[in-house]
């Protein structure tokens, strides 16, 4: 299990507000952190992958609870 | 815990994967849309969203005792005897089952400022569909392959308001971040562990919604009905968006969505003009005398609503269908005000306009069925282009 070192909680955002948030707390991390991010929208499953891939940001793992979908992801 | 590589999938399980463990890629859905969107063409007309809310909303407000002197002269149509009720009523059915049937079902109760946004975006595109003749799906998904020139118009309209509430939405993030945090609460989901009864439910919801579809005689009620049904599952399960479609360009600049789009709009084209051309079916279908002022003013609003609300009419149906309380209150937004605006705004908006600024334009009236057509798809193709490369350079992405 991955050791975050901040959690953004986009628990009840619906599309876009999910990535909107990731993208603009990512910029203001620094390199080598570890991000977990909490979502409730069943797109964030194919969005947050798509948007790492994208932007380089490496997906640690991926992990599903009673409806809520987190991401580990380490910021490049 | 069996180890699931040794063990060999049940057939059942194996099917349920198939379609349900993953979203569908968008651009599938959008091929099977176009294509649902041809039948129903064939059978009465296209595939349309505002017209079905826009029904829901005049029989509330009939059933509410308010009269609708202009718009509803003669009283409302029942929603079980308007098409377009109907399919809008059984595509949230699809949706729904859609969403159990993948565990994606869950009450889900966003932050306050976000609430607000739906109803807000919500009201703004029931008044710009009214205006603008249509909405995402009449002005563009079928506006666009019935080669109505006030839907290229509609959308110019969509693109500016979605590029203005995007600005809109990030200064709100940066300015103002209260508005899209705080305390949100989700109900009912799945549980991760043991068997959720989500997908029996969704197996209920879909012989409910089979069984209603076959209680009509009337067989053009009958194939809305049933239609809509597989509507609902396909948006669902592809998630499909057109606001992605035209969001995403200035946001992350994913193409994807757009790209999805543009496939099912080039099998609508050759299926509708087919239709068109052959007289199958009306050519003025879907043609609305809303070239150009309306459309503009329409699309523009729409656009904005849509991209604040996070879906546009049918976005906003399969999405309140999974639960999402925003989409819920984007909804009423809809059907509360595009009823007032058919009643009240729209008549005077109208009359303040000269005859060359709402007519209606059909391209092969002036360029030919084949000259229509080409201009289309060159619209796409320059369209593809453009995201294409936008997505390389991330010269319009804000992301």
């Amino acid at each position: 299990m991955v050791e975050a070192n901040q959690t953004l909680d986009c628990k009840g955002l619906s599309c876009p507000m999910p990535i909107m948030k990731l993208a603009k707390t990512m910029k203001q991390m620094e390199k080598g952190r570890i991000l977990e991010l909490l979502a409730t929208d069943p797109g964030s499953k194919p969005d947050v992958p798509a948007w790492c891939k994208k932007t380089g940001h490496e997906l640690l793992e991926t992990a599903e609870e009673d409806g809520v979908y987190k991401y580990y992801i380490k910021c490049k | 815990m069996p180890d699931e590589t040794e063990k060999e999938k049940g057939i059942f399980r194996e099917l349920y994967d198939t379609f349900f463990s993953h979203s569908w890629q968008m651009w599938v859905g959008s091929i099977i849309l176009a294509m649902l969107s041809i039948c129903l063409f064939i059978i009465a007309s296209p595939w349309g969203s505002s017209g079905g809310l826009l029904n829901w909303g005049q029989n509330l407000f009939e059933g509410l005792g308010l009269s609708l002197e202009n718009s509803a002269p003669n009283g409302v149509t029942f929603i079980f005897d308007n098409n377009y009720a109907l399919l809008s009523l059984l595509l949230i059915f699809g949706a729904l089952a859609s969403a159990l049937f993948g565990k994606e079902f869950a009450i889900r109760v966003a932050p306050v400022g976000e609430l607000v946004k739906g109803l807000f975006g919500g009201i703004l595109m029931g008044i710009g569909c009214i205006i603008g003749f249509g909405c995402t799906i009449g002005n563009f998904f079928s506006g666009w392959p019935a080669l109505s020139a006030g839907a290229i118009i509609f959308v110019i309209g969509l693109v500016i308001g979605v590029f203005i509430a995007v600005r809109y939405l990030l200064w709100e993030m940066e300015k103002h971040p209260k508005m899209s945090s705080g305390k949100s609460a989700t109900f009912l989901q799945a549980k991760t562990k043991g068997t959720s009864l989500q997908p029996l439910a969704g197996l209920i919801i879909i012989i409910i919604g089979l069984a209603f579809a076959f209680t009509f005689d009337n067989p053009i009620l009958f194939g809305f009905a049933l239609i809509g049904l597989f509507i609902g599952i396909v948006l669902q399960r592809s998630r499909w968006c057109i606001v992605r479609a035209l969001r995403e360009p200035f946001m992350t600049g994913d193409a994807e969505p757009a790209v999805a789009i543009i496939a099912g709009l080039t099998i609508g084209l050759l299926g509708f003009t087919v239709i068109k051309l052959t007289g199958i079916g009306g050519e003025l279908t879907f043609v609305s005398a809303n070239f150009w002022m309306p459309a503009i003013v329409g699309g523009i609003i729409f656009g904005f609503g849509m991209t604040i609300a996070g879906g546009c009419t049918v976005g906003s149906s399969w999405r309140a269908a999974e639960g999402h309380v925003k989409l819920w209150l984007a909804l009423i937004g809809i059907i509360i005000t595009a009823p007032l605006t058919l009643e009240y705004i729209r008549p005077a908006f109208l009359d303040i306009l000269p005859t060359w600024m709402k007519k209606q334009v059909f391209l092969p009236d002036y360029f030919t069925y084949l000259g229509a057509v080409i201009i289309m798809l060159l619209i796409l193709l320059i369209w593809y282009v453009f995201v294409k490369w936008n997505e390389r350079t991330g010269r319009f992405s804000a992301m």
